[in-house]
């Protein structure tokens, strides 16, 4: 490589170097934002491992006895876990509090926690939320064998008093036989004396509660991310001078703004309906048999999206300022709003933040319909936060732009 | 098309950016069918003006009618079809695609728009590409259609934004045709231009708006007369930079130069010019000439000219 060449790299590179430095929303993109992202994930998926992973449970108590009380006790000082503050008497209300959301897992207690013919505690998981009950199953276990060892020790000595029916010698060699049985009965064993069992709670199986929280989040993702690509038309609009010639016609520029807004509002329910019919087709995710709130949902949540596309659009003043802030917003509100990971498996910080993107509002509204089978009531907050984001959107897009006729 | 009344009168207008007055009393008028050159240097407020005509910028002072009605109304508005410099067309719909969004977008009715498409692909010479896509078009016919479709609608005033630029001498040609066409319509047209050939061709009237108003104005031919009465323009070209002795020379004998001291022009009445001697004293003096014109003033001359004053207001006032 000649002298001449190694200076068109160098000026090349100089250019480059002028660019990103100057062009204040490529250098967020490229040295901001992956921090940023980074840091989300790391809290996500450090959590998921370390001690920031802070289930909340629900926890039911069948008969309040001496014992329970202590495993309760147990329970609710142990810091990985977030339980509700109330007791609940029986297991449907503590699958009630899984089911509309307001608990990750439940956790009850029924009977006699020294019988050893079922399981005294049950963990009712939500399908979507396996790894919840995993992680409770293993904590109760772990709390078990930690402060309640006497537990632990009269579950187990009876069923060994009765294999072995003492421990004389004739005992022991009976115990060997025993165990020896006990050897090929492993599994129906581990049945009858298991501290815990599982109860998936829902008609239908683990990967639909799965299919159908992912459909909800990619669904609110592309609608974002489409929004603001078509949104940005508005600025070419303008930056070409269509803008100015339209607004001396019959209505002005509002009802253009108004006119787009609709359009990228239906052009985002054909993609989230298109979204949910492979969910349906290919899992059979049924939306059929709750199309009215789910239809609801879906134009609530085309209407956040069109009307935050058209206010950035409104703000920014060139496509590509556009492209680099709704990358920026989509990315992280994604990220935080449980599009990309779910919430729950975030620390708590972390959800308490998420909640305020419109990813979250979407895809509990879409969760709660499609899923927990919820009415208008359980979801008309989300519901009127979607509507009225993207509403404000709106009316932020119509008066910046009559503010930049102006300008 | 003929509008009862000027297509557009304008008395004593003022606007001001924040703090800074930009047009302190000007008045315009562009009658029905007339074609209005306003010229001016960059910065002299011509975009503020058509903006301050269409209703975008709020005057602090004066009036602006349209058709007889005050620019206030939506239906005043209504009369303005407006050109901007940039192709205002959505480049992937076909010529007749963009004009009958733009003709819906005015308010027309599908069939008025469906009329207008017609009449308009006729006066625009548009037949025959009516189905081709704008991004395919050259600037020429880009610039046809740009003006095609702020046609639509039959203003009374065609607001044109540097109509021809960017573009070859044959579309240029092409396009003047046009808009001498339009105006024998009716049409009253305000023509801003940095070209003075294109506005001593095209227009009865051209203004120079500089320090806020339009002064003066007149037929370009008259104002040129007015100016300069039978005096003759003598340019100087040289094949180098004039030193700075031979720029004294020269400023010393009344030239002012241009084109960073290769081009320096005077005025001279007819009997004085001796343009054989002049070359002879510049050659003595070490000048390698190029050439040494002699030609009638132009619009070009009276805009340099008024520019250097312009220029040199605002550096008193800034002062």
């Amino acid at each position: 490589m000649g002298d001449g060449e190694r200076r068109v790299i160098f000026a090349v590179m100089r250019i480059m170097a002028l660019h990103l430095i100057r062009d204040r929303g490529a250098l967020a993109m490229a040295f901001v934002l992956p921090p940023i992202i980074f840091v989300i994930f790391a809290a996500i998926f450090s959590s998921t491992s370390g001690e920031e992973l802070r289930l909340k449970v629900a926890l039911g108590v069948g008969q309040q006895t001496e014992l329970s009380g202590r495993l309760e006790n147990a329970l609710r000082a142990e810091p990985s876990l977030r339980f509700l503050s109330t007791t609940f008497l029986d297991q449907p209300a503590v699958m009630a509090q899984v089911e509309n959301g307001q608990a990750d897992v439940g956790l009850f207690v029924r009977g006699d926690l020294n019988s050893t013919d079922t399981a005294p505690a049950i963990v009712l998981v939500d399908p979507g939320k396996l790894m919840a009950g995993a992680i409770l199953s293993g904590q109760v276990q772990r709390i078990v064998g930690l402060e309640l060892p006497d537990l632990g020790l009269s579950r187990t000595a009876p069923a060994i008093e009765g294999l072995v029916g003492g421990f004389n010698p004739q005992q022991s060699a009976r115990l060997a036989a025993a165990i020896k049985e006990l050897a090929s009965k492993t599994v129906d064993q581990e049945k009858q004396t298991g501290l815990v069992e599982t109860t998936l709670i829902g008609a239908h199986g683990g990967s639909g509660a799965t299919v159908t929280y992912y459909a909800g989040a990619v669904a609110i993702l592309f609608l974002l991310f489409s929004a603001m690509q078509s949104a940005a038309t508005l600025i070419e609009e303008r930056n070409s001078g269509i803008v100015d010639r339209i607004a001396i016609g019959r209505s002005g520029t509002d009802v253009v703004v108004f006119g787009k807004f609709l359009f990228v509002a239906a052009q985002g329910i054909i993609q989230v309906a298109l979204i949910f019919l492979v969910a349906a087709l290919a899992y059979g995710l049924t939306v059929w048999d709750h199309l009215p709130l789910w239809s609801l949902t879906t134009v609530a949540a085309a209407i956040t999206a069109s009307g935050l596309g058209f206010a950035v659009a409104a703000i920014c003043t060139s496509k590509q300022q556009a492209q680099t802030i709704s990358t920026f917003v989509v990315l992280v509100c994604s990220a935080i709003g449980g599009s990309m990971v779910p919430r729950f498996m975030m620390p708590p910080w972390l959800q308490a933040v998420g909640w305020f993107t419109p990813n979250a509002w979407a895809i509990e509204a879409y969760h709660g319909v499609l899923w927990r089978g919820e009415g208008l009531e359980a979801i008309v907050s989300p519901l009127f936060r979607l509507t009225a984001l993207g509403l404000i959107g709106l009316v932020v897009a119509i008066v910046v732009s009559r503010i930049r006729l102006r300008i | 098309m003929t509008h009862p009344g000027a297509a557009l009168r304008i008395a004593d207008l003022h606007t001001r950016y924040g703090e800074r007055d930009v047009l302190r009393g000007l008045d315009v008028e562009v009658a029905s069918g007339e074609i209005y050159g306003l010229l001016g240097p960059n910065g002299a407020g011509k975009t503020t003006l058509i903006r301050t005509i269409c209703g975008r910028i709020k005057p602090f002072g004066g009036s602006i009618e349209i058709a007889g009605m005050a620019n206030t109304e939506r239906k005043a508005l209504r009369q303005i079809g407006l050109v901007p410099q940039e192709i205002a067309l959505y480049s992937h719909l076909t010529i007749h695609e963009n004009l009958d969004v733009f003709g819906r977008l005015s308010g027309l009715s599908r069939k008025d728009t469906r009329d207008a498409i017609d009449w308009v692909s006729h006066a625009a010479h548009l037949d025959g590409r009516m189905d081709n896509r704008v991004e395919i078009l050259s600037g020429g016919w880009k610039r046809r259609v740009n003006i095609a479709a702020a046609i639509l609608h039959k203003p009374a005033l065609l607001i044109l934004d540097e109509p021809t630029v960017g573009v070859d001498v044959d579309a240029r040609n092409g396009l003047h045709e046009l808009i001498m066409e339009l105006s024998r319509t009716g049409i009253g047209i305000l023509l801003t231009t940095h070209d003075m050939e294109q506005a001593e061709t095209l227009c009865a009237t051209v203004g120079f708006l500089r320090n806020g108003v339009v002064a003066p104005q007149g037929h370009p031919r008259q104002l040129v007369e007015d100016m300069y009465h039978d005096y003759r323009e003598i340019i100087v070209e040289l094949r180098h930079t004039a030193t700075p002795g031979q720029s004294s020379l020269l400023g010393g004998a009344g030239f002012e130069h241009s084109n960073g001291g290769m081009s320096w022009s005077k005025f001279e009445q007819p009997g004085k010019v001796a343009t054989n001697r002049l070359a002879a004293e510049l050659e003595r003096s070490g000048m390698d000439v190029r050439e040494i014109r002699l030609r009638e003033p132009g619009l070009d001359s009276l805009f340099v000219h008024l520019t250097r004053e312009a220029d040199q207001w605002a550096m008193e006032n800034a002062a």
